[in-house]
Parts: C-alpha cells; structure tokens; sequence
C-alpha cells in the first residue's frame, strides 16, 4: 500500500502581497516529505475553501502579514464550519502579536507561527497535528 | 466510508466525496479501488487531453487557456496537474494554481494537483482514476498536465485522447528534437511563445521535421501565444479534429488500454516482490553470494525471476 503523504495549502488571504516567507515555508515542507500547494496572492477565504476541497489536503496554513488575521481567520473557520469541513487543520503564520495568539487558537486554530519560528517547530507541529 | 455511498455522492456531483476518493486511489486504499470499479463502467464521453512539454514551455498557461475557452462555451472543465515528487524528500510542490487565474474564475472547474510518486512516465498511478472520477462527477472536457521530462513522457498519451506538445522557438536544433523524444508522443504540436525573435523560421523548422520522420501522417502545428490567449481559439478547433480522427483509430485505442494495463500491472508487481523479498531467505542467501562475488547479480535476477514464474513464489530450495 502506497503511505499516506501529509497534503499542505499554504494560502495567502486578503489584500498583502508580501509572499517571501509564505514560498520559504512552502519549500521548507516540501523537504520535509510533505506535498504543498500555494494559492498565489490575493486569495479570498472562499477560494482558499474551494482550493483545500479539490485537493484533499490535511492542513491549511494561513500567511497573513496585513494584521487582518483575526477577521480572516474567523471568516475561514465559518466558512469550514458552514459547509461542514471539520477535518482539516489550520495553523496560521506571518506577522501575529503575541496578543492575538490565544484569540485565535479559540478559534480553533491548531498553532500560531510569528515571524521568527524555527521552521523545524512548524514542520513538527504540523505533523503531529495531523497523526492526532 | 461506503464505497456504494462515495460512488452515489460523486455521481450526484458532491465535490468533497470525488476528492476524497481521488486522495484514496493516490494512497492505495481499498475504498478508493471499489469507487472505482463502480465508476468506471459509465465512463467514455469526455474528451481528455494530454498537455506535454519541455519545462517552461508553458504549459499551465496553455491549459489555462483552453480551460477558459472551453469554459466560456458552456463546458464542464476538469484540470489534473501533475508535478514531480522529490527523489530526496518524498515531498512535492504544486505552483500550477499560480497560472491558472483565468481558468480559477470558470464556474464549476475542478483543479487538482497530484504528485506523480515515483510512477514511470510522468504521469501518476492515480491519473486515470482522478480522470474517471470527474467524469463521474460530470466534468466534460479534462485536461491532464503531464510532468515535462522528455523521452519518459509516453505514458500521457495512454490516459489521454488527444496529447498537446508544447514547445518554444528557443528549443535549440533539430538534434535537440531528436534527443528529447518530444515530437515522437504529441498528436498536436503546439509551438508557443511566437513573440520571440525568429519565432517564424523556428516553427518552419519543425514543420519540416515533421515531414521527414512521420511520412504521409501530418501532426498540425499550431502556433500561439498563450499569455496573450492568441492561437488558441485554433488550438480548440485542431483538437476537435485529432478528436474525431481519434476516434475511428479502434486498433489504436486498444492497444493504449492494453499498453496502460500492462504498465499497472508491473506496478502491482514491483511492490508485492518487494515485499515478498524482504524476509525471504533464498533471496537473502543469493544475495549475500551476490555480495561476496560469488554470483553476478544479472544471474541471480533471472533465477529468481524463472522461480517466481514457475511457482508463483521464491521456492525455499532452488533445484
């Protein structure tokens, strides 16, 4: 039987164009045996819902450096609960502070990722996540 | 989950449930197989296109392209984009979304990325599954982007109706064609990019090439540039022609589905010998005199293999 691979979207919300961190990280899963997909820029959260649907995947990070975190993350988390997706996970990266973190872990994000987390941090929290 | 269940959502076009089913054929879960077998049977009306080609040559935008025209004539449009996986990490990176803007904004497209996992020939194991299960799921034209790698490339054309080559006036010299295989596999070829200097006397070139290995059998050549949308409306209407030629070759399409069968059953088959392998001890035995010189390794490759056929299985004593 062929393994199971750990499927990622690697999304980019609203209105930022700033993509650097959110390619470094896609790469950075890429060598760490998972299978990335990146939405591109200016995607809107049904885009993103749309896009984790036809790929299956097992997780969807969000890259938000604009500070509109909050409202995007609840929108996403809405959006899934409406069409009744509740098996993917979401971590959330990009400029996020400290402040907010607990708020959106509420929200039922798994992990927060601030600009500055060791990239191995990210990779075992999502693999863990997703053994869960 | 009941594959009776999946079959019926996929049918009745629940997104979810096709997307999940492809995610199981591309894991090797039984499930997956049974969805499958049910689909299959009432599957054979879309038209799928195969797109090859050199990397860069600009095959997603190609597609995107085509997805959009189609898409703008009241047709179901269905994307597989398939990208290496990593020898090294196992892992894989899908940026073809990047270059489908166009066709993202087509009501009811459904894009799905695969990684070919290793699979011979730049498509992956999964390919005609994921195919089949949006035809299931009501998809009229789909369009499969293959790896672009050249000499392996054959394999698209077994999932594919009609296959699209893309190349680029910047392909080098005609002993670059000749190496790369490309124009061996392309029912169509499509020369892009002609916004580059000497685009003109490049694509005479290959028409000329054309000429003298494929005989009295012309493959068109259409020239297009995809960024602009330009050739394609051309490109929908050459395919609609290969199509119909396409499908009065009987001996041909037989041919392909046995050529795609024995290919997954070799599949099948490297894995179970794997496995059968591991703990075996005449394997290990052999080995280990491989190893020390003993035996080369081309006999012991046959021994084992004439056992096997004989026996269906490696015998604990060879005779």
């Amino acid at each position: 039987m062929a393994e199971k691979r750990i499927k990622v979207l690697v999304a980019k919300p609203g209105l930022d164009g700033h993509d650097r961190g959110a390619k470094v990280i896609a790469l950075a899963l890429k060598e760490a045996g998972m299978e990335v997909i990146y939405t591109g820029l200016h995607k809107t959260i049904d885009q993103i819902v749309n896009i984790a649907i036809q790929e299956d995947v097992d997780v969807i990070g969000l890259s938000i450096m604009s500070g509109a975190h909050i409202p995007l993350t609840r929108k996403l988390m809405e959006k899934l609960k409406e069409l009744g997706i509740q098996d993917k996970k979401i971590f959330v990266g990009g400029v996020i502070p400290s402040k907010d973190i607990p708020k959106l872990k509420e929200m039922g994000v798994e992990g927060v990722f601030p600009g500055g987390t060791p990239i191995e941090e990210i990779i075992s929290a999502i693999k863990a996540s997703v053994k869960k | 989950m009941n594959p009776n269940d999946l079959a019926e959502r996929i049918i009745s076009g629940d997104e979810k449930a096709a997307s999940r089913a492809i995610s199981m054929i591309e894991n090797g879960e039984e499930t997956g197989f049974e969805v499958l077998s049910k689909l299959y049977p009432k599957t054979g009306t879309s038209f799928r296109i195969g797109v090859t080609g050199s990397p860069g040559a600009g095959k997603s935008t190609i597609i995107d392209r085509l997805a959009f025209c189609y898409g703008k004539k009241g047709k179901k449009i269905g994307v597989i984009a398939i990208d290496p996986t990593s020898i090294k990490t196992k892992g894989a990176f899908f940026g073809d979304r990047l270059r489908l803007k166009n066709a993202e904004k087509i009501e009811g497209i459904f894009i799905r990325s695969m990684a070919h996992r290793g699979f011979s020939g730049g498509i992956s194991k999964a390919a005609l599954g994921a195919e089949c299960i949006l035809e299931a799921l009501g998809k009229e034209i789909i369009i499969v982007e293959s790896v672009g790698v050249g000499q392996t490339e054959l394999s698209i054309s077994l999932i594919s109706d009609v296959v699209i080559t893309v190349l680029t006036p910047d392909f080098g010299d005609e002993i670059q064609l000749m190496k790369a295989g490309l124009l061996d596999i392309g029912d169509i070829i499509v020369m892009n990019k002609m916004d580059i200097p000497n685009a003109e006397e490049k694509a005479k070139d290959i028409i000329h090439y054309l000429e003298s290995i494929k005989g009295e059998i012309s493959v068109p050549l259409v020239k297009t540039i995809a960024r602009q949308g330009q050739g394609v409306e051309l490109l929908i209407d050459t395919l609609e022609q290969e199509r119909e030629k396409k499908l009065k070759e009987e001996k041909e399409n037989k041919e392909k589905i046995k050529t795609l069968v024995i290919a997954l059953i070799k599949e099948e088959m490297e894995k179970g010998i794997e496995e059968m392998m591991e703990k075996n001890i005449t394997f290990n035995d052999l080995l280990a005199q491989v190893i020390s010189k003993k035996l080369d390794p081309y006999y012991m490759a046959r021994l084992v293999v004439s056992n096997i056929l004989k026996n269906g299985k490696l015998e604990e004593t060879l005779g």
